[in-house]
C-alpha cells in the first residue's frame, strides 16, 4: 500500500462533508448499484476527472468517461420531428452480475468480491496481462497499462489507492476503498448537478430501487444477459422545438 | 549411403550456412524486439485498448491451424489405412510439432506480464477457454512427440501409429475447437459469437495445414535428395479442393444468416469485413486465397507440381487473411461506439472513436523471430528426422 493510503483522508473530513458522502442505508447483504440520471448529467466531465486522481489513474487511461448521443462530440443530432437532441451517457464498469469478464479470466485475477457487496474487482498481482477480459467485456470500459504509469506532475503522490503495474489491466473498482468506510464513490459525491444515485440495491425501500422503479431505469446492452448492475434514468421532458 | 551423407546432403553446401545464418539472424531479431517490448511495454505495439488483440495473436491462430494439416494428413491416412501420403509421413509431423510449439511461444509476447504466466497453472480458472487451449495445445505436442518417437523407431511395431492416430485426431479436432471457442463464447464481439467459429477454425486450419505441408515438400524436395512418391502432389491438391469447399461453404453459411436475419449488432461488424475498411482484404482472400487455388486444384494443372504448390500457398495466404479479418472485424467496432470512444491508452493520446491498428517494427521483429525459430526447427526436423528415412528403411531391408 503507498503511503496516501494508510492515512484515510475521509477520517479527516469535516462532519459535514462526510456526512455528504456517506452511504445511505444498508441491507445485511448489501449489492452496490447505481442510477445515472441522464435528464440531470450535464456532461461536464467532472465524475470523470475525479476518478482520475482519486484512483491515480494514469495518463491516457481512463475508468469513467462520458460519451455523447448526438451527432458528433459537439453537434447535436437532427430527432423526431425535427428537434434536436443530445444527452451524455456517462461510462465505466457496470459491475455486472454476470461478469463476462470474470468468466475468461484464465488466472482468477478478476474476481466478484462476495464479501464486499459483490462487485467485480481485479487483484493485478494475479494479472498476467493477456488483455482476454478486455475482448470480453461488451462496455469497453477496461483499460491495459501500456507502459510504466505517468501522471501530470512527475512525484506527485496523489490517489487514494495503489497504484497498478506496468502490464496489467485496470477499471472501475466502485472506489471501494471508500465504500469499506462508509463512503460513496468518488463520481456520486463530486457530480455538480447530482444525477448519480448510489445505493444498495438488496434494499427495495432505498432511493436507488424507488429511482429506478419510478422513471423504468434502463440499462446498457440488457440483451446481452451480463445484467449490468448500472441503470440509466432516461430524461423525461423534452425541449420544444 | 549412410546416414551421415544424407545429413551432409540436407541442404546443398553451398547454401547451408546462408540459411542456417539467416535463422539465426532472424530469431536474433525477434529476441532483441522482445527485449525492447519487455522494457517498454507494450506500448511500443500498435495496440490500444479499441485494439487490444492483434498480430501476435493473429499469429498464434494462424501457427494453431498449420498444426492442423500434419497430424490430420499422418493420422487420418493411418486411420482410413490409406498409403498415399505414406512418404509424408515424417515431414507432416515434424511440421504439426513444429508449428504447434511456435504457437504456444507466439502468446507469450502478447502478454503484459509474461513473467507471470506461471500463475494459469498454479491457480486456473476452469471457466476460460485459454486454461483449457494450454491444456489441449500440451496435449497435442506430446502426441506429435510420441508420433515421432514411433516413426523413427528402427523396427516400428506395427498397430502403434495407428492407435496414436485414433487419440490425434479427435485431439485436433479439439485443439481448433479451444482456440475458436476463445473467441467464439464471447457475447462482446457479435463477428465471433457464432457456433460455427469451431467449424470454421477446423475446416481453415485443414486448408492452411495442407498448404504448408505442400510448400515444405516441395522445398525440402528442392534443396534436398529427399523425394516423396510421384503422385504425392496430385494427391494433396486434391485433398486441397474438399478442404476449401468445405471452409468456403461455411463461410458462406455464416455470411448469409447473418444478412438474412439482420441482427443489428452482427451485421454492422459485417459490413466493415464485406464493404467497409476490410474489404479489400476480404475480396483479396476470396479470390486469390479460395478461387484460384481451388480452380487449380480442380483443374489438370493439378497434375503439375509447380501450380499445386502455387496453389497450396495461396490457400496458406487465403487462411492468413483470413484470420486477420476475424480478429480486426470484431475489434474495430465496440458495442458502445459513442463518441468519443474508448481512451487509447498512451500518455498524452486522446479517445479514439475509429480506431486504426498498424503493427510497429517492434511486432515484425518477434514475428521474424517467430517465424525463423519456426524454420529452424522444421531445419532441423528434416535434418535429423526426414532425411534419415531412406536409410532406415535401406538398414531394415
Amino acid at each position: 500500500m503507498t503511503e496516501s493510503a494508510k492515512v484515510s483522508p475521509i477520517a479527516a473530513l469535516p462532519e459535514a462533508s462526510r456526512r455528504y458522502g456517506a452511504v445511505g442505508r444498508v441491507s445485511r447483504e448489501p449489492r452496490w448499484g447505481m442510477a445515472v440520471d441522464l435528464e440531470r448529467c450535464i456532461g461536464c466531465w467532472t465524475c470523470a476527472v475525479v476518478c482520475k486522481s482519486e484512483n491515480a489513474v494514469p495518463l491516457g487511461l481512463w475508468w469513467n468517461r462520458i460519451l455523447t448521443r448526438g451527432e458528433d462530440l459537439d453537434t447535436p443530432r437532427v430527432g423526431e420531428l425535427g428537434r434536436l437532441e443530445m444527452s451524455w451517457v456517462p461510462l465505466a464498469c457496470q459491475h455486472c452480475d454476470d461478469p463476462p469478464c470474470m468468466k475468461v479470466c484464465p488466472t482468477s485475477a478478476t474476481f466478484v468480491d462476495g464479501d464486499r457487496g459483490r462487485l467485480v474487482q481485479v487483484n493485478q498481482d494475479d494479472c498476467i496481462g493477456c488483455r482476454y477480459c478486455m475482448a470480453a467485456c461488451p462496455y469497453g470500459v477496461r483499460v491495459f497499462n501500456w507502459s510504466e504509469p505517468r501522471y501530470p506532475v512527475d512525484g506527485l503522490e496523489f490517489g487514494m489507492v495503489e497504484r497498478r503495474p506496468v502490464g496489467s489491466v485496470e477499471k472501475c473498482t466502485m472506489c471501494i476503498h471508500r465504500l469499506v468506510e462508509g463512503q460513496v464513490p468518488a463520481c456520486v459525491w463530486s457530480c455538480p448537478v447530482q444525477a448519480r444515485i448510489f445505493g444498495d440495491l438488496n434494499d427495495p425501500d432505498g432511493d436507488l430501487v424507488r429511482a429506478i422503479q419510478d422513471r423504468g431505469g434502463k440499462r446498457l446492452l440488457e440483451e446481452k444477459g451480463t445484467q449490468p448492475r448500472v441503470y440509466y434514468l432516461e430524461p423525461r421532458r423534452r425541449l420544444a422545438p | 549411403m549412410s546416414v551421415a551423407t544424407i545429413a551432409r546432403n540436407a541442404v546443398p553446401r553451398a547454401w547451408g550456412p546462408a540459411w542456417h545464418g539467416l535463422l539465426v539472424g532472424g530469431m536474433v531479431v525477434g529476441i532483441g524486439s522482445f527485449a525492447y517490448q519487455w522494457w517498454n511495454g507494450l506500448a511500443v505495439t500498435g495496440l490500444s485498448n479499441t485494439i487490444s488483440w492483434g498480430a501476435y495473436i493473429i499469429t498464434f491462430m494462424f501457427l494453431v491451424g498449420i498444426s492442423a494439416g500434419g497430424l490430420i494428413v499422418a493420422a487420418g491416412a493411418e486411420l482410413v489405412g490409406s498409403v498415399r501420403f505414406a512418404s509424408l509421413q515424417r515431414l507432416a509431423v515434424v511440421l504439426s510439432g513444429t508449428a504447434i510449439l511456435t504457437a504456444a511461444l507466439s502468446i507469450l509476447p502478447d502478454l503484459g506480464r509474461p513473467q507471470f504466466v506461471w500463475r494459469m497453472l498454479r491457480q486456473p480458472h476452469w471457466t476460460s477457454p485459454l486454461i483449457w487451449d494450454v491444456i489441449i495445445i500440451t496435449v497435442y505436442l506430446t502426441i506429435a512427440g510420441l508420433d515421432l518417437y514411433v516413426l523413427t523407431r528402427p523396427i516400428p511395431r506395427p498397430g502403434s501409429l495407428r492407435r496414436l492416430a485414433a487419440v490425434a485426431l479427435p485431439a485436433a479436432v479439439l485443439v481448433h475447437s479451444i482456440t475458436a471457442w476463445i473467441f467464439g463464447l464471447l457475447v462482446a464481439r457479435p463477428f465471433w459469437n457464432t457456433a460455427l467459429l469451431a467449424p470454421m477454425f477446423i475446416s481453415s486450419a485443414l486448408v492452411s495445414g495442407l498448404g504448408l505441408l505442400i510448400v515444405a515438400a516441395h522445398l525440402v524436395q528442392r534443396w534436398t535428395d529427399w523425394k516423396p512418391q510421384e503422385t504425392v502432389y496430385e494427391d494433396l491438391g486434391g485433398l486441397l479442393v474438399w478442404f476449401l469447399a468445405a471452409d468456403g461453404f461455411l463461410l458462406f453459411t455464416e455470411v448469409l444468416t447473418t444478412y438474412a436475419s439482420r441482427v443489428p449488432d452482427h451485421l454492422e461488424q459485417l459490413d466493415v469485413l464485406l464493404f467497409g475498411r476490410l474489404a479489400p482484404v476480404f475480396w483479396a482472400e476470396i479470390a486469390l486465397g479460395v478461387l484460384v487455388p481451388l480452380a487449380i486444384c480442380v483443374s489438370r494443372l493439378r497434375r503439375r507440381r509447380r501450380w499445386v504448390v502455387a496453389a497450396g500457398t495461396l490457400a496458406m495466404a487465403g487462411v492468413l487473411a483470413k484470420r486477420i479479418n476475424i480478429v480486426m472485424t470484431s475489434m474495430y467496432v465496440p458495442l458502445v461506439g459513442l463518441a468519443p470512444g474508448i481512451p487509447n491508452g498512451r500518455a498524452g493520446q486522446g479517445f479514439v472513436p475509429a480506431p486504426v491498428y498498424v503493427p510497429t517494427w517492434v511486432e515484425f521483429g518477434i514475428l521474424i523471430g517467430l517465424a525463423s525459430f519456426f524454420g529452424m526447427l522444421v531445419t532441423l526436423g528434416v535434418r535429423y528426422v526426414v532425411l534419415p528415412e531412406r536409410a532406415d528403411r535401406e538398414a531394415e531391408s
